[in-house]
């Protein structure tokens, strides 16, 4: 059973769980940029949180299906379509052979999910079936989707479901992301750190799966920007040479040489995915401990929905 | 030292790469962790924060750092690897040249000249760090660095060699190139070369360069 490619979208990949454990061998996470948003979309079709499905990015893909199935989409807003007909999101939706999705342009957010029943065959590199752009390796050949692609799945039946409205991931243009001061941060002075945390951030057109640039003033640091190499994970926030902030994301590398001024919380990386260009940041303060008691008040609230949700948030 | 530097990170000083490798595998045996990445002077370990206490973490990484360290030279691995050097496969060696005021026979002839260790992996799959690199070939980073360097590109920065297994944006000054494949995912043992491991290059022409 299959799925033809019409239209592949700005840059469609394959996305599932992340790569963990191999980060001392330069492997970086990849995997759904959204995660929550990708635990969501496979909720609705009955599969595992991590199955693969495809991650689309701001213009989604247009898609036909060659066999009947099951399939959701979640994350950003997007206007889509079936056939020509407004199609719900975080509900799942029966496609017939020949039936044409459009995934349509994300209005907020950036990253679109579809998920469909039984999963997308997807190579299985390095510990998990995600795309790993760089490096040209896991999910469909290593690269996005191109016209004529097909992605082939096996069906499986499954109970149709709707997200209850208290488990829609909230969208915004305005966001606030929880962080803990991070190893150089007594390289900056006490009125720079301040400053980090009180600009509201707006998120530079070089944003990508790789990290997010924030514009705003910028952050002298007592060093010369540089360092010896050290690790930084999805999360770590840089601060280079010209002062201006870098939110490393799933594809980032994996050691890095400027001062890392703060580090996003485990409970917020998921957010990272969503940010869009233009839109607003804001980094929240937070005691490594204090973060934690969040971590698990966030667990709390979601596993009713999502019962891997402690994973899904790893 | 230890320091907590996020709400599932921790990070430890070390003395030396070797340290941070050898603290790394210390601590990778004494408990189950997410990440452990060893640095030129740190190590960082993310735990499980959704399933382990940050003072049990702490304590198990404190307990396993106290102990001694045996850091001293051990005979890894060694491994030759062929270099294309300068033309348009290190396009950077001539510039070397003029900052060093040695001519490009005698930069091939050191930097062949001599046995290197594989000090870190990172940045992207398989990049190695190498440590040992002679002074005469102190270069800071390109201020503009490449968009593309090709996979096998052999590079200087800082102190040190820089091997890039894959091709990526970049900003090392390269110096040549090898055509082993340090890098495929597709292979049973992905990864060419590994922290500890001996490295020599042999000069070899482009003639001989065969992918």
């Amino acid at each position: 059973m299959s799925i033809t490619v019409i239209k592949p979208g700005l840059q469609t990949t394959i996305q599932a769980g992340p790569r963990i454990g191999s980060r001392h061998l330069g492997v970086p996470a990849n995997g759904a940029a959204d995660p929550l948003s990708l635990a969501l979309a496979n909720k609705l079709v009955g599969n595992d949180w991590d199955a693969p499905a495809l991650e689309a990015t701001l213009l989604g893909p247009v898609l036909r299906f060659e066999a009947p199935c099951l399939f959701a989409l979640t994350g950003a807003r997007t206007a889509a379509t079936l056939n020509g007909a407004a199609l719900l999101q975080h509900k799942s939706v029966v496609a017939m052979p020949g039936d044409v999705l459009a995934a349509g342009s994300a209005e907020i957010g950036v990253r679109v999910y579809i998920s469909i029943a039984g999963g997308l065959q997807a190579d299985d590199v390095l510990g998990s079936r995600s795309t790993n752009l760089q490096a040209g390796f896991g999910g469909l050949q290593g690269r996005a989707l191109q016209t004529g692609d097909v992605l082939a799945f096996e069906s499986r039946d499954t109970v149709p479901l709707e997200t209850p409205e208290m488990f829609r991931l909230p969208l915004s243009t305005s966001w606030g992301l929880r962080t803990c001061v991070g190893k150089e941060a007594p390289l900056f002075a006490d009125e720079v750190l301040a400053r980090f945390f009180d600009t509201n951030w707006l998120i530079d057109r070089r944003s990508d799966r790789m990290g997010l640039r924030l514009e705003g003033p910028a952050l002298e640091s007592k060093s010369d920007g540089r360092m010896p190499s050290a690790g930084v994970f999805p999360g770590t926030i840089q601060c280079p040479e010209d002062g201006l902030p870098y939110i490393l994301s799933v594809d980032a590398g994996t050691v890095g040489g400027y001062p890392r001024i703060a580090q996003v919380t485990r409970a917020d990386r998921h957010i990272l995915g969503q940010l869009r260009q233009g839109d607003h940041v804001r980094l929240l303060r937070r005691d490594p401990d204090e973060a934690l008691e969040e971590l698990r008040a966030k667990i709390g609230y979601w596993q009713d929905w999502l019962p891997d949700i402690e994973e899904i948030l790893r | 030292m230890l320091t907590r530097c996020g709400d599932d990170l921790f990070s430890i000083d070390a003395a030396s790469p070797r340290e941070a490798h050898a603290l790394a595998l210390r601590l990778r045996e004494a408990g189950e962790w997410l990440e452990v990445v060893a640095g030129i002077d740190t190590v960082i370990l993310r735990f499980d924060a959704a399933r382990q206490d940050a003072l049990d973490a702490s304590r198990v990484i404190r307990s396993a750092i106290a102990a001694d360290l045996d850091t001293t030279e051990r005979p890894g691995k060694r491994i030759e690897i062929p270099v294309v050097y300068g033309g348009d496969f290190g396009p950077d060696l001539d510039e070397l040249s003029e900052v060093t005021g040695m001519a490009v026979a005698d930069l091939i002839e050191k930097h062949t000249s001599r046995d290197y260790e594989v000090e870190m992996v990172g940045f992207t799959p398989g990049f190695a760090f190498i440590g040992g690199l002679d002074e005469c070939f102190r270069m800071p980073r390109r201020k503009e660095p490449r968009q593309q360097v090709a996979a096998g590109s052999v590079g200087i920065a800082d102190g040190r060699t820089g091997l890039y297994a894959m091709a990526s944006p970049g900003g090392w000054n390269i110096i040549g190139r090898t055509p082993c494949k340090l890098f495929d995912a597709a292979a049973e043992e992905p990864f060419a070369l590994a922290v500890g491991m001996r490295v020599r290059f042999k000069a070899i022409d482009a003639d001989e360069y065969e992918p």
